[in-house]
């Protein structure tokens, strides 16, 4: 093998390291977070621009044909710290996009739009980073000692690169592992229900957005320190494109198939393009690659959306079991650790309300609702279709704002406090339509919600299993209990989303309780559920009632109403009709004529 | 003051046998992506192939073109590739090199500088019998450049670029002027040539343009001259109609313009609309001597009128006599092969910089190894100097045959070909003498005067 | 003075093309819920056809005629045989999103193989230079700013007053619903896919025309643009898109006389990232289409 071969292979090996590296942090944002960052390739142009005037003398010393501000002359290898220090800073503000007001589509849109305007900007402006002709004759790291063209250095630059590409790599496996990666994949999968359970999504989304503007930002660094320069030209949006397919190839969700993924693609295929024989016109294979790498998207969404290395579904409660020493006795066990006892101090109802108005433009969904939930009552909400049962519910969760009116839950004022914050603080609801973390196993979607885990904090999965891992025993065995219970033990490792509807609502349920709620809204939580498991639900709920727990459920099954709730409430047209027991509310004419009749 | 030096004479480290692995692809694909996949691992396995086999082709010589065929500069890589398929016919016609025919190959860098170095390296991994580097335009020139000359490999340069006045690469060659004496240029065929007085400046806002403002804005200050309006054209735009009413509203005599890709015709075009369908003339940078810029904005604005209101700066180059004979005869004799249309884009060639001046490269390199006896780089890159430049006594040739005829007899000989005599300074710049060139509508280059050295000093 | 009245007649001529666009982008996405990144790609090969059609000796209108057609019969493909069985899958938003990027590369980088990468210009004349009050705009000008209005108009019509469009608005607000009062969605879908593919079409050869002269990647910028013009208005609504049309076309141009024409597409992002910070769902927010 020539040595310009070796040279070659060198030259993979760190764009490999480099690739790798960019491909991870979008993994973690994309793959695990689920935010769909379409101006990814901004944070590795703020790296390597970093990395550059770190590096390059004041412009006033060379010659005066590039001028940039910065131009620190420091040495290596604070230049990749800065880079990836940067990277981080640049993605602050990008939570304003993706944090709470925009999401989806319209945050995707955003981000893309800043990093065309991003780089029309470095463009543009020429004293920031020379316009147009970018920066040149970066100093390579350690070129004072060693000479950057040398094969021992290439190879050396490559090892660097591979190896802080395996660093970012074992760094975000734990991560993603951890009780932390689980509330980032429940956000992922949906974030309204993530935010209801107690998590903060903006602060999930920045930690997420700035891990990967890190990564982005050191690979960048890493790339100019190799190429020695660095201009608008590297980073148009088209660049985005390509990392995007690398991860959908690779695997998303799934940090090896990043890793893969920018093997196959940034690497390999755009390398592999250039051993074409060339055909045809000039250029024509260079534009064929593009068509290329477009078919390769479509094809792979299409055929193996999950990609080559699909997410490993996690065999948590299998592993739990086997850990278990033989003379452990084997489940069902009670729960170690019974939940804290959150019943409430205090006297007083558990939540009040009063005047509630949620309106969407002109319809007042919710007109004017006043009602207080005694503790440790199981109370029940009926009421015609379109009554506003589940507006209500949403208003009291935090789901949708209050137009008016005021909420006290254990007399505080909560009226305008985020979801998130009421969840933590005992007042957690199940949705009317599925819910269900779908890419999460049943018992992972138990586990989510379990509050104040010590390994759900992004410190906190840093340390450890070791740290976080005792805890979540005490956790799994809580969950086995209510699966024991639910009859879904045998399905404790299959992800929700392969369920089928009445599991469903069993998940939702055992999540809610897995929260340790003080005052848990149930919306329809029998809808699907087989009438002697509803029964078997119902004596449940009142067991917890008894326990202290408050319980507000939404209900269309009368009979379940008159079996177990007091009192049952009854709303129609946004407004509370009466309040009762069941057999007091069937003495009522307006009651029946609305409703029980109707 | 340059803080960065290259070592350019690294010792050479023991290569090993080492395999290219294929790419891990597995085997649990669905039936659709099997045979996108089959397409990548078999691009991958001729890789393979061309990585650890490849001296199939001993007896060819390559001359690799490095330089963008895609991105918004992608008409460039084309354009050499016609010089070079020329110049190794008319070569290789006459019996090859050392008893090498020559072949050329492309390299795509798609006008990125990060894409540039893989290419690079790349093309010196598979081409093991790489004999010269041509290409290398501004979008990647800086990036590529330190990477072939640690190769040890010759490289001519199109690039004006300023840093490759300073910084010694000993493996580098230039024969464009530097975009410091274009702007010099453009500014004294205003002044001395055609008598302007206010000058708009429009240019692009690539690497390769912008470099051309700064210079050009002092020495229109120098010569006493007035800017009119300063705009600058963003290559992704597609209208440029405020810009041009800007210019307009400004009533220069003249604009200084170069916008490669559609943005020159979107913008010219917009100018002669706005100005009443009259167009106010222009004065191009050599880069704008090139058959795609020709036929864009003839396209646009009207092939007469380009030919009426156009003027560039250039240098000097034959377009008759025997330095010129021989490489019209080169470009005719491939005509079929590199262009496809009628739209003057072999006459322009004929006068365009990346053509003419390639093509005088490649001879030179051509003869210097015959002159050498050696295709080593290394050993050929000081004949480059000698030939170019010319020893006492030595006999003037015109083309490659000429040449390797006089070198047989053993006479020392002078390479004068299109682009005129050359001169190589001691960053292995040649300058060269700068004229004024026009377009006839057939997009023939015309010679319309000559810019002197007293004129340049007097506004630099 | 006279450069920001003139600035103000090509701002409506920028608004002129980017409201067909927008518009069509708009109703698409209302309708088929699809972020059709390929839109400005499809445009691009529209424009080729027109191009190719005016290559032939035929007139740049009847070429245009042909480019909508041709944009109807792609939307219509693209749609029904790509995005719906996403759809249909239940692939997420964002997912088919990045599905539309990969149609984008491929019919761009097809017309750039099949065509080079040279850039061309339509045969055809600009027509006279008129001089209106600081208003300098040629005939041309004027024929595409008309042609935007009647876009508008008839579009206006077609959703207020026609079965068709009251369905496609009712289709747009909820297509289950809608399917469940007896509309004929599928139908409406196509309809609204040809509809909207025919603007397309009509938009990248206006383009095409205004531009002067174009390559297979121009509209790269252009479709940041229509994105811009697109969320600033509130995406899915026509109206909105027309409104944000507007605003981007006059911020690009006028912007370049008071800032540098460096900074004039910058000025239009800015614009779009404040809305969407402070009306997340842009200046039309409330209802679907109509």
């Amino acid at each position: 093998m020539s040595q310009a071969t070796l040279f070659y292979l060198a030259n993979l090996l760190v764009y490999g390291g480099v690739d790798a590296i960019a491909c991870l942090g979008l993994s973690m944002q994309f793959g695990v977070a689920g935010v769909s960052n379409f101006g990814y390739i901004i944070f590795q142009a703020a790296g390597a621009y970093t990395a550059a005037v770190l590096s390059l003398p004041p412009d006033s010393a060379n010659g005066g044909f590039q001028t940039y501000i910065g131009g620190l002359g420091l040495p290596f290898p604070i230049p990749w710290i800065g880079a990836a220090l940067v990277g981080g800073l640049v993605a602050l503000p990008f939570t304003l996009l993706v944090g709470r007001r925009l999401t989806g589509q319209v945050a995707a849109i955003g981000l893309l739009v800043t990093a065309v305007m991003a780089n029309l900007l470095v463009n543009n402006f020429v004293p920031l980073f020379n316009g147009a002709a970018g920066l040149s004759v970066v100093p390579a790291p350690l070129h004072n000692l060693l000479n950057p063209q040398s094969q021992g250095y290439q190879w050396g630059y490559g090892a660097v690169a591979v190896l802080i590409a395996i660093a970012v790599y074992f760094f975000f496996r734990r991560l993603t592992e951890s009780p932390y990666g689980r509330s980032l994949r429940a956000m992922r999968d949906n974030s309204p229900v993530a935010n209801a359970l107690g998590k903060d999504l903006l602060s999930l989304r920045t930690v997420t957005l700035v891990l990967g503007g890190m990564a982005a930002g050191l690979s960048g660094g890493i790339l100019v320190g190799f190429i020695t320069l660095w201009s608008p030209g590297a980073w148009g949006y088209a660049e985005t494109i390509v990392l995007f397919a690398a991860v959908i190839i690779g695997g998303t969700g799934n940090h090896k198939g990043a890793i893969l993924g920018a093997i196959l693609v940034p690497l390999g295929f755009e390398e592999a393009s250039r051993f074409l024989p060339a055909i045809g016109a000039p250029g024509l294979i260079a534009a064929l690659q593009w068509v290329a790498i477009g078919i390769l998207i479509v094809a792979f969404l299409w055929f193996r959306p999950q990609g080559i290395i699909p997410e490993q579904r996690r065999r948590i409660f299998a592993k739990a079991r086997a850990g278990r020493s033989p003379s452990d006795p084997a489940s069902p066990r009670p729960p170690r650790g019974s939940p804290p006892d959150r019943s409430g101090s205090g006297s007083g109802p558990a939540l009040a309300t009063a005047g509630v108005v949620v309106s969407f433009g002109g319809l007042r969904a919710v007109d004017g609702v006043a009602i207080s939930l005694e503790r440790s009552r199981l109370t029940g909400l009926i009421g015609p279709n379109g009554a506003g049962k589940s507006t209500l519910l949403s208003a009291l969760a935090g789901t949708t704002p209050v137009s008016k009116g005021q909420i006290l839950y254990q007399g505080k004022d909560i009226t305008h406090e985020p979801a998130y914050r009421r969840a933590r603080g005992g007042l957690v609801r199940t949705f009317q339509l599925a819910s269900e973390f779908k890419r999460l196993t049943v018992i992972e979607n138990l586990l989510s919600a379990v509050p104040g885990q010590r390994g759900d904090t992004f410190r906190g999965a840093l340390r450890g299993r070791r740290f976080w891992g005792k805890e979540e025993a005490l956790a799994i065995d809580q969950a086995e209990a209510l699966m024991e219970k639910f009859g879904l033990i045998d399905h404790a490792d299959t992800y929700a989303g392969n369920l089928s509807g009445g599991q469903r609502r069993l998940v939702e349920i055992m999540r809610a309780l897995m929260a340790r709620p003080q005052l848990l809204l149930l919306d329809e939580p029998m809808a699907g559920i087989h009438p002697t498991l509803a029964r078997q639900i119902g004596r449940s709920l009142q067991e917890l009632c008894a326990k202290g727990m408050t319980i507000l459920l939404v209900e269309h099954e009368l009979a379940f109403m008159d079996e177990f709730c007091d009192p049952v409430i009854v709303m129609a047209e946004g407004r509370i009709l009466a309040q009762g027991t069941m057999t007091e509310l069937r003495g009522q004419a307006e009651v029946v004529e609305a409703y029980l009749v109707g | 003051m340059l803080s960065f030096h290259r070592r350019p004479d690294s010792e050479p480290t023991v290569a090993g046998e080492a395999r290219m692995r294929r790419p891990v692809l597995g085997r649990r694909l669905s039936v659709g992506a099997v045979a996108l996949a089959l397409a990548v691992s078999a691009a991958a396995t001729s890789g393979a192939i061309a990585l650890t086999a490849p001296a199939s082709a001993a007896s060819n010589l390559v001359i690799g073109d490095l330089a963008p065929f895609t991105g918004p500069d992608a008409a460039l890589g084309g354009y050499y590739d016609a010089s070079c398929l020329a110049a190794t016919t008319a070569i290789n016609k006459d019996g090859g090199v050392l008893g090498h025919q020559l072949t050329c190959q492309t390299f795509d860098t798609r006008g990125d500088p990060a894409d540039a170095v893989p290419a690079a390296n790349q093309m010196f991994a598979t081409t093991p019998n790489l004999a010269l580097v041509i290409g290398c335009t501004s979008d990647e020139a800086a990036s590529v450049v330190p990477v072939i000359n640690a190769k040890k490999m010759v490289a001519f340069c199109m690039t004006g670029q300023s840093q490759f006045d300073h910084v010694h690469y000993p493996y580098f060659f230039r024969l464009v002027p530097p975009d410091l004496a274009e702007s010099y240029a453009m500014v004294a065929i205003a002044k001395y040539h055609k008598h302007y007085k206010k000058i708009a400046l429009a240019f692009g806002n690539d690497i390769g343009s912008q470099t051309f403002v700064n210079p050009a804005l002092a020495a229109i200050k120098k010569a006493g001259l007035k800017v009119a309006s300063n705009v600058t054209l963003d290559l992704s735009a597609n209208t440029f109609r405020t810009e041009a009413e800007t210019v307009v509203q400004s009533h220069p005599d003249v604009i200084l313009t170069e916008a490669l890709g559609a943005a020159d015709a979107t913008f010219l075009s917009e100018v002669k609309q706005l100005n009443g369908g009259k167009m106010i003339p222009i004065i191009g940078t050599s880069a704008t001597i090139d058959p795609s810029w020709f036929s864009s904005v003839g396209a646009a604005i009207g092939k007469s009128t380009l030919a009426k209101d156009y003027v560039a700066d250039n240098l000097v180059v034959a377009t008759s006599g025997p330095e010129f004979t021989p490489f019209n005869d080169a470009m005719k004799a491939v005509a079929s092969k590199v262009t496809s249309d009628d739209s003057g884009s072999l006459e322009t060639l004929l006068s365009g910089p990346g053509a003419v001046h390639l093509f005088d490269g490649m001879n030179l390199a051509a003869l210097a190894m015959i002159m050498a006896k050696s295709t080593d780089p290394s050993v050929y890159k000081a004949d480059i100097l000698k030939i170019g430049d010319g020893v006492k006594g030595a006999v003037v040739v015109h083309s490659f045959a000429q040449g390797k005829a006089e070198l047989a007899k053993g006479k020392a000989i002078r390479y004068v070909g299109p682009g005129g005599p050359t001169s190589f300074d001691s960053y292995h710049d040649s300058p060269g003498i700068l004229q004024i060139d026009g377009y006839k509508a057939n997009g023939a280059v015309t010679v319309d005067g000559s810019i002197s050295t007293a004129q340049l000093r007097a506004v630099s | 003075m006279s450069l920001f009245i003139a600035s103000i007649g090509f701002g409506i001529v920028t608004a002129a093309v980017l409201a067909i666009a927008a518009v069509g982008f708009t109703v698409q996405f209302g309708v088929t819920d699809v972020l059709n990144l390929a839109y400005a790609s499809v445009m691009i090969a529209c424009a080729y056809v027109a191009y190719l059609i005016n290559q032939a000796g035929q007139s740049v209108w009847l070429a245009l005629v042909v480019a909508a057609v041709a944009g109807s019969v792609i939307s219509l493909v693209i749609n029904k045989y790509i995005y719906a069985p996403f759809q249909r899958r239940g692939t997420s938003a964002t997912a088919v999103v990045i599905v539309s990027l990969g149609i984008l590369l491929i019919i761009e980088f097809t017309v750039q193989a099949i065509e080079g990468p040279a850039n061309v210009s339509y045969t055809m004349s600009q027509g006279q230079t008129f001089v209106i009050g600081g208003l300098v705009l040629t005939t041309v000008q004027f024929i595409i700013i008309a042609l935007s209005l009647a876009f508008m108009v008839a579009l206006h019509l077609m959703l207020r007053y026609t079965r068709f469009g009251k369905a496609m608005r009712a289709t747009a607000a909820d297509r289950t619903l809608a399917r469940n009062c007896g509309i004929r969605t599928d139908r409406v879908v196509t309809l609204a896919c040809l509809i909207t593919g025919a603007l397309c079409g009509v938009a990248g050869t206006v383009f095409a025309i205004n531009s002067g002269s174009f390559g297979a990647t121009s509209a790269d910028l252009f479709l940041v643009l229509i994105l811009a013009a697109v969320f600033l208005g509130g995406p899915g609504q026509p109206y909105g898109a027309m409104l944000g049309a507007l605003v981007i076309g006059l911020a690009t141009e006028v912007s370049a006389v008071f800032i540098t024409s460096d900074y004039k597409y910058v000025s239009a992002f800015v614009i779009l990232l404040v809305v969407l910070a402070v009306r997340p769902r842009g200046l039309f927010s409330a209802g679907a289409i109509g």
